[in-house]
């Protein structure tokens, strides 16, 4: 079973290596958000009429950082946003690890595998574990690439506080690689994967505390915020990495760590079934 | 003769997609050390049958045996002795044929030395070695074919399945792997192929089995499914469809119940063409003759007999995903 998940796993990322586009691809949409939209949404000045006495405008940026930092635990936008775009990020790649599945079925590889003695829970796990070395490598990146840009790390950020945001990102992507693995072997039309992907995404990226703070939203939004893994995991992100403080810090790793072995549980015993059923 | 041994014994087989039945009760049994063809037009059930007998598929009814064990009880220990290599191709092209073999030998349990002599041994026993560290998205057909069937014996299987192993290719190619597969069969492989091409059943099988519309309608070595069929069979093409009829009358006037009319041809069949021929001809003098043909028993002739359907005449759905896979390969 090890040597058959190694074998896999390794295969994976053989894979993901040898496409050199694809590295710079899969980067290019969280800097974009980081890019143009995080650091283009400078409130601060959005809110500074122009035509104040110099005296009174530093009273007004000083009004403007108290709101945001009511809103957002930070002064600067960009550093709210970077920060749930860590998770974010690990969301969607996640996503797209369990997709992939899709055209590996599409273009015989699955049967392949099915037809030799490798355990199915040895197909979906190698999956599981490719998609999450590739996105911790992403994410170490990103992370280096925000900081270039000018995140506010908070104080006394130490190598710990690093990895407890990348273990809470782990989780995460552990429950939607999972839930989408456990779709792509039950989908076989490529464009009705996708459709399910858009379907789920966007809602799930909004409905969370990764962009917006939930006292921004709506209350029905707010409670379903309250299910969603990304929530906890970019409170917990924040809070280690930015300052940001948290209602109740462990409640917040107990809640994301059962959503996300319900859904990695889930998404295993769903996908084996797909795979004996045929 | 030495008593045979039985390799693959198959049960009132069945699969059914809903309503519709694609493998009905089939039954064969399969001795060691043989080479049995599947014959059969597209669509008849070959690939549904491999499917069930590897694992893949599960059998609405019946059940079959591979070396005892039952592919519907014991899927574990049927995946460990058989090698598969499906009709669709299944290697990775974003990797090299060595990396895909590879992947093979270690998911079949060798580790690394073990498994790196496995894979160089299979690569050059499919006479690709010299591309093995070749990308597999630069090789041939006939390369990318091979490669299916090295990734499908680097375990040293007791049977081998291969589902239309020379699908598109040229003669050269398919000769080529009709010579790998009988090296296959002296290392003592049992092997389960499946075709639609008669010339590739005659020429490799010990056995063929032709299938169609799911059920298996002869069964035998290939002379004796020939000896079916007694004679010649003689195609004659006309100009003019509507004189068909006029000179199917005339040739049944000297051999009654001779000749019929098949598509647009006329069939005539005759124990002895050479001494059908020359009255043949004097009928013909008077027609537009474009194709006269003389045929000596062959599968094609025994299915058309069977079935009264040419082999390859039915092609199946077009299914562009599909036609990708087999011509150029898995690409993304
Ligand atoms: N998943 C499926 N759902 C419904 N029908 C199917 C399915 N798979 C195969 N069939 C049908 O079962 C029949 C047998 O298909 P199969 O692929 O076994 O034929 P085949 O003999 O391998 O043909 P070919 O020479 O084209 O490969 C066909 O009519 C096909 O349309
Ligand atoms: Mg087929």
């Amino acid at each position: 079973m090890i040597q058959e998940v190694y074998t896999l796993t390794i295969r994976e990322l053989k894979k993901w290596l040898s496409r050199r586009g694809t590295f710079v691809v899969s980067l290019i949409t969280p800097l974009f958000w980081l890019g143009l939209f995080g650091k283009s949404l400078n409130f601060a000045q959005m809110f500074a009429p122009t035509n104040i006495p110099p005296q009174y405008s530093s009273l007004i940026s000083k009004y403007v950082d108290q709101q945001l930092l009511n809103l957002f635990g930070t002064t600067s936008y960009f550093t709210y946003l970077a920060s749930g775009m860590l998770v974010v990020f690990g969301f969607f790649q996640s996503v797209f690890g369990g997709t992939n599945l899709v055209f590996e079925k599409r273009l015989g590889y699955l049967n392949r595998l099915l037809m030799t003695p490798t355990p199915r829970s040895g197909i979906f796990l190698s999956k599981v574990f490719g998609t999450l070395i590739r996105i911790l490598f992403y994410e170490t990146v990103l992370i280096l690439i925000a900081w270039g840009l000018g995140i506010k790390f908070k104080p006394g950020l130490t190598v710990v506080n690093i990895l407890l945001a990348g273990i809470a990102i782990i989780f995460v992507a552990i429950g939607f690689v999972s839930i989408f693995a456990a779709i792509a072997f039950n989908v076989d039309n490529v464009e009705i994967m996708f459709a399910i992907v858009n379907l789920i995404n966007l809602p799930l990226m909004f409905a969370s505390s990764a962009l917006f703070p939930l006292k921004q939203m709506p209350s029905w939004l707010q409670e379903v915020a309250k299910f969603n893994p990304i929530t906890y995991a970019a409170d917990i992100v924040r809070y280690n990495l930015v300052g940001t403080p948290i209602s109740n810090y462990l409640l917040s790793w107990i809640i994301l760590i059962v959503i996300s072995i319900t859904l990695f549980v889930i998404g295993m015993l769903v996908s084996i079934n797909a795979m004996e059923k045929a | 003769m030495k008593q045979m041994e039985t390799a693959i014994e198959v049960k009132d087989l069945t699969k059914k997609y809903g309503n519709f039945v694609a493998v009905d009760h089939i039954n064969f049994t399969i001795n060691k050390g043989e080479i049995f063809s599947l014959l059969g037009p597209n669509g008849a059930g070959k690939t549904t049958t491999i499917g069930m007998l590897s694992t893949i598929k599960r059998p609405t009814e019946g059940d079959a045996y591979i070396l005892g064990y039952s592919i519907v009880k014991q899927k574990y220990y049927v995946r460990k002795i058989i090698g598969v290599s499906p009709q669709d191709l299944t290697a990775d092209d974003e990797l090299s044929g060595y990396e895909n073999v590879l992947i093979m030998a270690k998911l079949f349990g060798y580790k690394g030395k073990e498994a790196e002599d496995r894979s160089e041994w299979a690569l050059k026993f499919m006479d690709l070695w010299d591309s093995a560290f070749r990308r597999v998205r630069e090789y041939s057909g006939g390369m990318r074919r091979r490669l299916e069937i090295a990734m499908s014996i680097v375990h040293n299987p007791s049977v081998i399945f291969l589902d239309e192993p020379t699908v598109g290719l040229d003669v050269q190619s398919r000769r080529h792997i009709w010579e790998l597969v009988r090296e296959l069969k002296k290392n003592g492989t049992t092997v389960l192929l499946t075709t639609h091409y008669m010339e590739e059943a005659e020429a490799l099988s010990d056995r063929v089995a032709i299938i169609d519309h799911g059920k298996i309608i002869a069964i035998g070595t290939p002379d004796e499914l020939k000896a079916k069929i007694k004679g010649d069979r003689i195609y004659i093409l006309v100009k003019e469809n509507d004189q068909l009829n006029e000179i199917i009358n005339k040739i049944n006037d000297i051999i009654p119940n001779s000749a019929i009319k098949i598509d647009n041809q006329i069939l005539v069949k005759t124990e002895s063409s050479s001494e059908l021929l020359p009255q043949l001809i004097k009928i013909l003098s008077g027609y537009d003759v474009v194709e006269l043909k003389v045929v000596k028993p062959n599968l094609e002739e025994v299915f058309l007999e069977l079935t009264g359907r040419e082999l390859r005449e039915e092609e199946g759905g077009f299914d562009r995903f599909k036609y990708m896979r087999v011509t150029r390969g898995a690409r993304r």
